[in-house]
């Protein structure tokens, strides 16, 4: 039986990496901090492809209209890179994610690529309109967020391919942004439920825009299209209008974390507060 | 495979599985049994070294991915006398079972080399990645707060506890 990594490969360059991805035997490693525990008290056998040594996947720079975070962007590197106020939301959940430790390593691809339903980096880019960017021997292709997340812990990345970069688009630059997180104690949680929103106001406090997405009721986090519609044209009441009805689409689970009321009565509260705190 | 990093000043070159974990490596190949391991999930931080200055779980790196890197224990810190953040954690009896202290010890050292006058809210949020089962946060946070004290050359708050000075 082997008892030992099949093999361990740690390419700094991003073709030579999508050449050994191609061969579709590799497991990808980025911070780990989804990769270890979920092989806790098994042998480590996999073929690993350690990506975090690959050149110009790390880091936050602007690209034609969009902010390109790299894939092997920390929690950390968000946290402390000087960024527009619509990112405050995402900053937010940076700073809730495991702890110290975890955002000095964790990385906002492995996040997204890991796809729990509750992944705390999932709520705040769908609020942005994001995408990410995958790569492959073949060439590149962008896919919105939405639309790469396709189900409980299950993406639209093809075997082979590597997320390079998530995409946010600049037109949310000035919004005003925001998220909130129930756990059962402060730190080193993971969400009953979370909630984040990106509002864009006119002149005199009338939303235009508002996007709001809610994560952990649903095996794959969600944008509440009805509610984003019935914001706008409101103002700073607008908190108000925040109803059951704008949840019904979510399903949320009953676990040792929480009950299906529980959860449901703490979504209602948290897309009220975040929406609230957006306009405060 | 071969890997090669500077741990505790020293540069350090051993033959290791690749799928040994940095904590195993430290502990098991280089006998520096201070760093402990609690959990195995990166949950629990009592792994908790510097990797190239930044709190890290020694628990979820391997050692071939620590390649380069420059690796600090609580084996390191001590350096003749007691680094400020060990003598806080005697002085102000910042341990019951001693479990979590060497980790608790790291995430401090990283906290205070980034922030050398933290408020209570931003120490416990410096440690937040560290659980203590004896659940001695509180003395945890004054024997930080002596070490803050110390390492920028004031006098530390005065104890709680009557029957100290
Ligand atoms: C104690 C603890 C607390 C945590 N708390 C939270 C929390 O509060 N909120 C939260 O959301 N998460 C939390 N997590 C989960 C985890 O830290 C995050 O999801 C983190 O962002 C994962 O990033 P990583 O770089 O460590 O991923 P890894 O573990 O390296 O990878 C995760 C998965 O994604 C794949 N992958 C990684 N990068 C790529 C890529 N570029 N292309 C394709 N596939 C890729 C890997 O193969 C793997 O399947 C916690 C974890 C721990 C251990």
């Amino acid at each position: 039986m082997a008892t030992d990594i099949a093999e361990f490969i740690a390419p700094t360059d991003l073709s030579h990496a999508l050449d050994i991805l191609a061969q579709g035997r590799h497991t990808i490693l980025a911070g780990g901090t989804d990769f270890y525990p979920a092989r806790v008290g098994r042998p480590l056998t996999e073929p690993v492809i350690d990506i975090t040594g690959i050149d110009g996947l790390r880091g936050i720079n602007r690209v034609e209209g969009f902010h390109r975070i790299g894939t092997l962007t920390t929690w950390s590197d968000l946290i402390t890179t000087e960024l527009p106020p619509g990112f405050d939301g995402l900053k937010m959940a940076a700073g809730q994610i495991g702890g110290i430790q975890i955002q000095n390593v964790g990385t906002i691809g492995g996040n997204l690529c890991n796809a729990s339903p509750a992944a705390d980096g999932i709520p705040p880019l769908l609020a942005l309109d994001a995408s990410v960017e995958l790569a492959s021997p073949a060439g590149t292709r962008v896919v919105a967020l939405e639309e790469f997340l396709t189900g409980y812990r299950s993406t639209s990345r093809q075997p082979g391919e590597l997320l390079t970069a998530v995409l946010v688009p600049e037109e949310f630059d000035d919004a005003t942004s925001s998220f909130w997180k129930l756990g059962s104690r402060a730190y080193l949680v993971i969400s009953v439920a979370m909630v984040a929103a990106t509002i864009v106001c006119d002149a005199d406090g009338t939303i235009e825009t508002a996007r709001v997405a809610i994560g952990a009721c649903s095996p794959v986090a969600k944008r509440l299209h009805a509610l984003e519609a019935d914001l706008a044209g409101r103002h700073g009441d607008a908190a108000d209008a925040v109803t059951v009805e704008h949840l019904a689409d979510l399903s949320p689970i009953d676990d040792i974390r929480a009950g299906v009321d529980e959860r449901r009565n703490a979504a209602l509260h948290l897309v009220r507060r975040t929406v609230a705190s957006c306009l405060s | 495979m071969q890997v090669s990093m500077t741990v505790n000043g020293r540069t350090r070159t051993a033959d290791v599985e690749a799928r040994t974990l940095l904590v195993h490596y430290l502990r098991e190949q280089l006998n520096l049994t201070g760093t402990h391991v609690g959990c195995e999930t990166s949950y629990c931080g009592a792994c908790t070294v510097l990797v190239d200055g930044k709190a890290t779980k020694s628990c979820t790196v391997l050692a071939v991915q620590a390649e380069g890197a420059d690796v600090t224990t609580v084996e390191g810190l001590a350096n003749g006398e007691l680094h400020p953040v060990q003598e806080g954690f005697w002085e102000r009896h910042g341990l019951q079972c001693g479990f979590c202290t060497p980790g608790m010890i790291m995430s401090a050292v990283a906290l205070l080399n980034e922030n050398d006058n933290p408020s209570e809210d931003e120490i416990r949020h410096g440690i937040e990645g560290n659980l203590c089962r004896c659940t001695g946060y509180h003395n945890i946070v004054r024997s930080i707060e002596y070490a803050a004290a110390t390492m920028r050359g004031e006098d530390p708050p005065a104890s709680q506890w009557k029957d100290e000075s």
